[in-house]
């Protein structure tokens, strides 16, 4: 399928969805409280989803010998725990991001 | 919109939003460099950010778009994603009762973790609904104009910042600004672990199935431990 069709499906179909869930209780289900078993298991969709996403982009998984200490790694480290201690976007990036230009520049 | 303009209550939203706002900003650049990294035009960009209106879901669907997996995988990964829209929806839902449908169905687009956070404070302290409506209407504006601004400036500087900047790196720590404060409730780290593990355990997986089915595992050790604390402090 040629890309561009491709972005463009992508951008209806998910942006549909994602009006329903927004839409579902409010008023699709208007009439019906949310499941309690529901209730609980949204409340990790942030966590497993959000981590699963981040971990590939930081750790080059190769199945055996991963080198573990890499720039991007550490730097990962030093971001989560600015993340953890400040709930700040900004400074998570700004710490992040001068991590690992710092440690890339002192590998190389 | 001139009118909306002249509505305190609309106003009011439009300005308690604003710092909220500056907050995201980044995460909007982010979002754009992202769309601008999966090869998409200018209007490919505006599109996902004006009609998906999700950051996280634009950056995974840029992604997957990118490493070529198929339609239905991409669609599936993302509804996982904004499966926690339900959550915001379902809180959101009483306060939203007394409006009418059409009010429901326009402000309901707009509904966003961020936006729901300044708007709940006036459902819950006025008994004006048309008011708190317009007020949350006024946040829901606000943050989809600088949403969109934000991105596109993304697009735009995504395409000139050099290679050797790895701005790239700055998605995860995007991604980790919202998910590190998480880790103070157990049953969180027990998702997040298993996801993690899970996503390196099955990266044999075809068409980044590993993704969903690491995100789905996750949430189903996170309910887990959250049962089986609930039972240790019961005793």
């Amino acid at each position: 399928m040629d890309a561009t069709l491709k972005l463009w499906l992508v951008i209806f179909i998910v942006g549909a969805l994602n009006y329903a869930s927004r839409l579902s209780f409010i008023a699709i289900f208007a009439r019906r409280s949310m499941p309690p078993l529901l209730a609980r298991a949204l409340k990790y969709v942030p966590a497993a989803m959000l981590t699963a996403l981040i971990l590939p982009m930081v750790i080059d998984w190769d199945g055996g010998a991963t080198d573990f200490v890499t720039p991007k790694i550490v730097a990962a480290l030093v971001a989560a725990a600015v993340a953890f201690a400040t709930r700040s976007t900004l400074k998570t990036l700004g710490v992040g991001m001068t991590a690992l230009w710092l440690l890339q520049w002192a590998w190389a | 919109m001139r009118r909306l303009f002249a509505s305190k209550d609309f106003r009011e939203g439009f300005a308690e939003m604003l710092p909220a706002c500056l907050g995201l900003m980044p995460f909007g650049v982010v979002c754009g460099v992202g769309a601008a990294a999966a090869g998409a035009n200018w209007l490919a960009s505006l599109g996902m950010s004006a009609i998906i209106f999700s950051g996280a879901a634009q950056i995974l669907a840029a992604q997957l778009v990118a490493a070529d997996a198929p339609l239905l995988v991409i669609v599936l990964t993302c509804v996982v994603l904004g499966l926690r829209f339900l959550m915001y929806s379902a809180a959101m839902a009483p306060y939203m009762k007394k409006l009418p449908a059409h009010w429901q169905k326009g402000l309901a687009f707009l509904l966003t973790d961020q936006a729901f956070a300044v708007a709940i404070r006036r459902f819950n302290a006025s008994e004006d609904h048309q008011g708190a409506g317009l007020h949350f209407l006024g946040c829901g504006v606000a943050l989809w104009s600088v949403w969109q601004i934000t991105c596109m400036a993304g697009f735009l500087a995504g395409n000139l910042i050099p290679a050797t900047w790895s701005l790239e790196f700055a998605v995860p720590l995007c991604f980790l600004a919202l998910v590190a404060p998480l880790f103070r409730d157990m049953p969180s780290i027990v998702a997040a672990v298993t996801a993690g593990v899970a996503v390196f355990a099955m990266s044999h997986l075809p068409m980044r199935l590993n993704l969903i089915a690491a995100g789905l595992l996750g949430i189903l050790a996170g309910t887990l431990a959250d049962f089986a604390r609930e039972r240790w402090t019961q005793r």
